[in-house]
This record gives C-alpha cells, structure tokens and sequence, in this order.
C-alpha cells in the first residue's frame, strides 16, 4: 500500500475517531487495559509523553538511557506514592508546563545537556503517575490500574523516542519540529486557561 | 519500515481525535470546537494560508521556519487574550495581516529569514490574541487548545502544499495571483471595520 494511501486512509481514521476524554471509564475494558490505555486517551498525558518522546528521539545518540530511565523512574516513584494516597490537584498543570517545556527544545533543535532531559523526563514521569487517580473500587482493582497505566505510559514513550530515531530525512526531521511547536503551543495556552479559569 | 513508521504516526494522533460532525449545535468545548474555530474566520484562514505561500518564495529554510514560529509566538498572543490583558487594534491589525503578507505572497518577496519572522511573528500575537479572547469558558482547555493549534498548523502546511507550485511558470502566476487577492480580501475586511 502506497503513502498516499495510508496518508488518506489516517486523515480518514482522523474524522471518525471517538472523543478522548481524560479519565473516561473504558466500559467493557479490564481493568488492567483501561489503566494501560488510559495515558493514550489523556489529552495533557499524551502532550507530555509525545513532547518528552519527541525530544529524546531528537537528542540521540547524544543522550543515552539516562532520561528514559528517569521518566521510567519518576513513574514508579509517582504511583508509589499514589498507593499512599497522595494525589496533588496541581500534577496536571505541572505536566502540561513540562510539554510546554519540552515541546519548546523540540522546536529550538539544539544540542541540550543529559541533565536536562533527566530533570524533564522525571518530572514528566512523576506528574504523570499523580495525574492518574486510579478509579477501582477496590484496593486490589486499583493497584491493577495502576499498574496497567504505569506499562502505558511507558511503552508509549519507548515508542514515540524509537519512531523519532527512525526519522532521519531532513522533511522528517523539520516535521518533528513543526510538531514540537504545536505541542508546545498547546500546552502554554492549556496551561494558562487551567491556571486562569 | 516506512509503512510501519506512518502508520504509528497516524495511529498516535487518531488517539487524540474526536468525530467531524456537520451541526453539532455550536463551535465550543473539546477538540472538534478547537479544531473549528480558526476555520470560521475568513480573515484567519487567509493569513494562515498566506504564511506557506510566502513560505515558498523564502524557499528553505524559510518554508518550514515560519510554521515553527508562528504557534509558538500565536501561544504568547493566546495567554494575552486569556489573561483579557488590553490590545487595541486587534481584528484591525488581523486584516492588516493578510493584506501585508498577501502582498509579500504578490510580490514575492524575499526577506531575510530573521525579518520574515518578526513580520509572522508581530502578526501571530494579533491572531493568538483573538482567539485566546474568545476561548468559552466550559471548553475542555486542553483538547481545545490542541485543536485549535492543530487546525491553524494544517492551515500553514495547506499554504505550503500550495506554495511548492511555484517552480512551474503557471504555479508562479497562481500563487502571487492568490496573495494577490489575499490582499484585496484584506483590504476588504480593513473597509467592513471602518
């Protein structure tokens, strides 16, 4: 199959989808895979996780393991302390001001310091997990959730940074850019409007 | 491996659609409000398209610079017009806009990249304003916004599309034609708010 074709049969897929709506209840999906799926239909989740991605892709092999294992690791940070019940009302601004943030480096395209993608990994990685109250009814329900959403997310950004360092050509690389903008640009006017009304 | 490549790139965005309904009962709330609001204003359509057009007589790598720049310069304006912080002039200064770089589009003129930019990017705060103003209250800010941006960004790469013509003797003509009448139409909105 052509390009073209698959480029029409998206665009297509594009006008029909059903809405994602942050926190919706997967009728009819197991626990487990509403927690996996639920960084997917997370319009602010899906921001930070494809800005994080995006700016990891762009910035190997110069960054090494380091950010993925610090996002990874603000996750499990994160919903450890979920099963303590912590959940802070401000995680999903500071995950929007780091899609803002990375969003942003994708667009500039310059070289950045390691440090910075781990600070920025962690950080998505940890507001992320206090972003996803589980909604289980039980303990056990919950943890499953968790779990579920902890895989998700990670698998998502291993993805977006795998797919990033495959595109190579120039248009590509100019795409991944135009791109950040608009996760960027998305993520600061979110922000002010969640932060304002 | 390309095919593969494309179609997550397809599938990741198609995770964060909602329906294309005709008559949904008004532009407010959620991707679809987002994604159609730039699309009702004429003045807004043209000077999006009117950005790739000019692109294309930039050539690279004005082309792709100026649909980076305008988002995120468009976001700045967007804060503004949520904070109501005061700019007067505004749909003035959006119908100005097309009339300016439907001129540049028209007489294909090749600015310094860093120029180009300022001109893109001094308009962009107008346009991010405006819309920012005009954000409803009960939108889902986030889809909104993502809509919004997305559809002013497909509007650039539209002008794009178009503007790679211009290698053509014919395409030439069309596309300084078309900012040509950018231009008139500019000129127009300009005369309804007089």
């Amino acid at each position: 199959m052509s390009q073209a074709a698959l480029l029409v049969i998206g665009l297509f897929a594009l006008l029909t989808m059903d809405a994602a709506i942050a926190h919706a209840p997967f009728e009819g999906v197991g626990s487990f895979y509403g927690g996996l799926l639920h960084p997917l239909f997370v319009p602010t989740h899906v921001l930070a996780v494809v800005g994080t991605g995006l700016l990891m892709g762009r910035q190997a092999p110069r960054w090494r393991w380091f950010p993925p294992a610090s996002y990874v690791a603000g996750l499990a940070v994160g919903f450890a302390a979920m099963v303590s019940a912590y959940a802070p009302q401000s995680a999903g601004a500071v995950l929007l001001a780091a899609a803002a943030a990375s969003g942003a480096l994708v667009a500039l395209a310059r070289p950045l310091p390691e440090i910075l993608g781990c600070a920025l990994a962690l950080t998505t990685g940890l507001a992320l997990a206090l972003d996803s109250p589980p909604g289980g009814i039980s303990v056990r329900e919950a943890n499953v959730i968790l779990i579920g959403t902890f895989c998700g997310a990670t698998i998502l950004l291993l993805g977006v940074v795998a797919l990033t360092i495959m595109l190579c050509r120039e248009w590509q690389r100019i795409g991944v850019r135009i791109l950040g903008s608009w996760i960027a640009a998305s993520a600061i006017m979110g922000l002010t409007l969640r932060l304002t009304r | 491996m390309r095919s593969l490549g494309l179609c997550l790139w397809i599938v990741v965005p198609s995770l964060l659609a909602t329906p294309v309904l005709a008559h949904t009962g008004g532009v407010s709330g959620g991707f679809v409000g987002g994604f159609a609001h730039p699309l009702f204003g004429p003045d807004h359509v043209l000077a999006m398209v009117a950005v790739g057009l000019w692109g294309a007589f930039l050539g690279a790598p004005g082309i792709f610079i100026l649909p980076i720049v305008f988002p995120l310069v468009m976001a700045f304006g967007g804060v503004l017009g949520i904070l109501n912080v005061p700019l007067l002039g505004t749909e003035a200064a959006i119908a100005i806009s097309a009339v300016v770089l439907g001129l540049m589009v028209a007489l294909a003129a090749r600015l310094p990249i860093w120029m180009a930019s300022v001109v893109v990017g001094a308009f962009a705060i107008f346009h991010g304003y405006a819309h920012g103003a005009e954000l409803p209250a009960g939108a889902d800010a986030v889809a909104y916004c993502v809509g919004f941006v997305i559809a002013t960004g497909l509007l650039h790469l539209s002008g794009i599309a178009l503007g790679l013509t211009v290698r053509w003797p014919v395409g030439n003509i069309g596309v300084r034609g078309a900012g040509a009448a950018i231009t008139c139409a500019g000129i127009v909105f300009l005369w309804r708010l007089a």
